[in-house]
């Protein structure tokens, strides 16, 4: 099973090398907002020095791709829903879930490429973070990067319509963004902004990625953003599974 | 038996808009016993119920009854060792159009328990086989669509299966590939693989099969090789275009060397065991009538005849 789900994630990973530019363009837009965005938030920390400012803005904009890109990865899958390759593979000798498994395990570790990029620019930029600050911070975008690609996994294998997912996936990036206090924290903001945050998973992967960038490590938002989001990509794991069985009818 | 299936049905709950749904019987009752190493073919028109009949003996689709068992597994049970033993050709084909045939081609053989050198030996084998060495390591979306269904092919055998599911392997394709293809599938028997092959051409399931199944809205209307099929509507058959289109219908099928007669829209059809004789005497029938003749052919009876003489409608028609 273990070997199934690494021949799914060895030939992802063949595809993906083939055309490594997609990835690179992925970390594009988080990387304009830390050069043009957060020097205009200077004035919304306390000492207003640009590390403190990166130290607050960066983990949101790493989040920014695990929305724009992992919440995207379904798209493919939607395409192998119709040419048969799917078909194909629901009958062969391959475990099921690692169709699912092999994919997810390569979007995870995209991400977390991804986010070494964007930590490397901000720590070029003045951003300064230790190094269990630094390997947890890619262990909690691995956790997000496994919760937004079984969703969108899920989202793809129910809909099977590109047009229904973008739809879906641009309305729910929107609210997530906002209410996730990825660009400020939303504790600037009113009480009732807080509490509709609470109900976002985004919110506390952020505030935990803040936590560590300040190196606060022993923050509870850490403990509760790795529970919760492993706990929802357990669940959409299973869905997608799921979706992926039925798909037959 | 390589294929034995008892009453297979599926019913599918269509949407319909605003939460209305309906039940669509895609196949209702379809028995089958296919030998070990024959060439079997499902014949019929698009929506009969082929591609959902071999789903189910593919165990990708479960059945709603009836019971099916594809080399000697159940098909619901144990659906893991069916797939051990089946190559599955879907009519989408299923080769990944971003990465090289070969990838897929490798994965799919590593995914069955190979090892990387064994999937190798075998790829190379299989490359060689359907003429694909040169194009393994192009994009599957750059090659054309006998290409593509080569390979397509190539992944179904990579596990040398005992029996092959080739859903419409040919729709789309053009007649020198198409032609290949056939070949293919007759090396195929010749090594001793047993296939189950759905078609909707009439001259496919006829030139390719030891044995067919008509299949027409979900039922099986005639089962036999295709010559025997063909001999049980005759061995002819005289295809006229005349005026009194009524008159002649009666008369000819009054004449005792005539098996039996049909009208379709303008013209007539007359099946006969023994055309090349028959046609004199049925041409000195119609002159003593004084019936004139606009066209007249003689032709060996084809599988749509047959499909004819058990739908009522022509398969061409039938779409």
């Amino acid at each position: 099973m273990l070997r199934h789900t690494a021949l799914f994630l060895g030939y992802e990973l063949r595809f993906l090398l083939r055309n490594p530019i997609w990835p690179v363009f992925g970390i594009l837009q988080p990387v304009m907002y830390l050069i043009f965005f957060a020097p205009l938030l200077g004035s919304t920390t306390p000492s207003g020095s640009m590390a403190d400012v990166l130290a607050m803005f960066t983990p949101g904009s790493m989040m920014m791709i695990a929305l724009f890109g992992s919440l995207f990865a379904g798209f493919g899958l939607i395409n192998e829903t119709r040419n048969g390759v799917l078909e194909r593979l629901a009958v062969s000798p391959a475990w099921p879930p690692a169709i699912i498994l092999g994919r997810v395990a390569k979007d995870m570790l995209v991400l977390v490429l991804q986010a070494i990029l964007v930590m490397g620019v901000a720590m070029l930029m003045g951003l300064r973070i230790g190094v269990i600050a630094f390997v947890v911070m890619l262990g909690l975008m691995a956790m997000t990067g496994l919760f937004a690609a079984s969703l969108s996994y899920g989202l793809a294998l129910a809909l099977r319509d590109e047009n229904g997912m973008s739809q879906i996936v641009q309305f729910f990036a929107m609210p997530l963004t906002l209410i996730a206090g990825l660009f400020l924290p939303v504790s600037l903001g009113p009480e009732w902004l807080q509490t509709a945050a609470k109900f976002n998973p985004l919110y506390y992967g952020v505030e935990a990625g803040r936590a560590l960038f300040r190196d606060d490590l022993s923050n509870s938002t850490i403990p509760t953003a790795f529970g919760l989001l492993g706990a929802l990509a357990v669940i959409t794991l299973i869905w997608s599974m799921r979706s992926l069985r039925k798909m037959a009818g | 038996m390589i294929i034995e299936a008892h009453d297979l049905r599926k019913t599918f709950i269509a949407k319909r808009g605003r939460g209305k749904t309906e039940e669509v019987e895609a196949v209702r009752g379809i028995d089958l016993a296919v030998e070990a190493g024959e060439i079997f073919a499902a014949l019929g028109p698009n929506g009969a119920g082929k591609t959902t009949t071999v789903r189910m003996l593919a165990t990708f689709t479960a059945p709603t009854s009836g019971t099916a068992k594809v080399a000697g597994f159940d098909v619901v049970k144990e659906a893991a060792k069916v797939r051990e033993n089946i190559g599955y050709v879907s009519q989408a084909g299923g080769v990944d159009d971003n990465s090289p045939g070969l990838d897929s081609l490798m994965l799919a053989a590593r995914l069955s328990g190979m090892s990387r050198k064994q999937a190798q030996v075998r790829s190379e084998e299989l490359l060689e086989a359907f003429s694909l060495t040169e194009i393994a390591n192009r994009p599957a979306k750059t090659l054309s669509g006998g290409q593509k269904r080569r390979f397509a092919l190539a992944i179904g055998l990579v596990t040398r299966p005992p029996l092959v599911f080739l859903d419409e392997p040919t729709t789309g394709l053009d007649p020198q590939n198409r032609a290949n293809l056939w070949d293919e599938v007759r090396t195929l028997r010749a090594q001793g693989t047993s296939v189950l092959l759905t078609t909707h051409y009439l001259d496919e399931a006829d030139a390719l099969c030891d044995r067919l199944i008509i299949i027409d809205h979900g039922k099986i209307v005639a089962e036999g090789t295709p010559t025997d099929l063909k001999k049980e509507v005759a061995g002819d058959v005289v295809t006229l275009r005349l005026k009194g289109l009524e008159e002649a219908r009666e008369l000819l099928a009054a004449q005792d060397y005539i098996k039996e007669v049909r009208a379709e829209d303008d013209l007539l059809r007359a099946y006969l065991d023994d055309g090349e004789h028959g046609l004199p005497q049925l041409l000195r029938a119609l002159e003593e009538r004084n019936l004139t003749l606009d066209s007249i052919s003689l032709d060996r009876a084809t599988l749509d005849d047959v499909f004819l003489r058990h739908t009522g409608r022509s398969l061409r028609d039938a779409a």
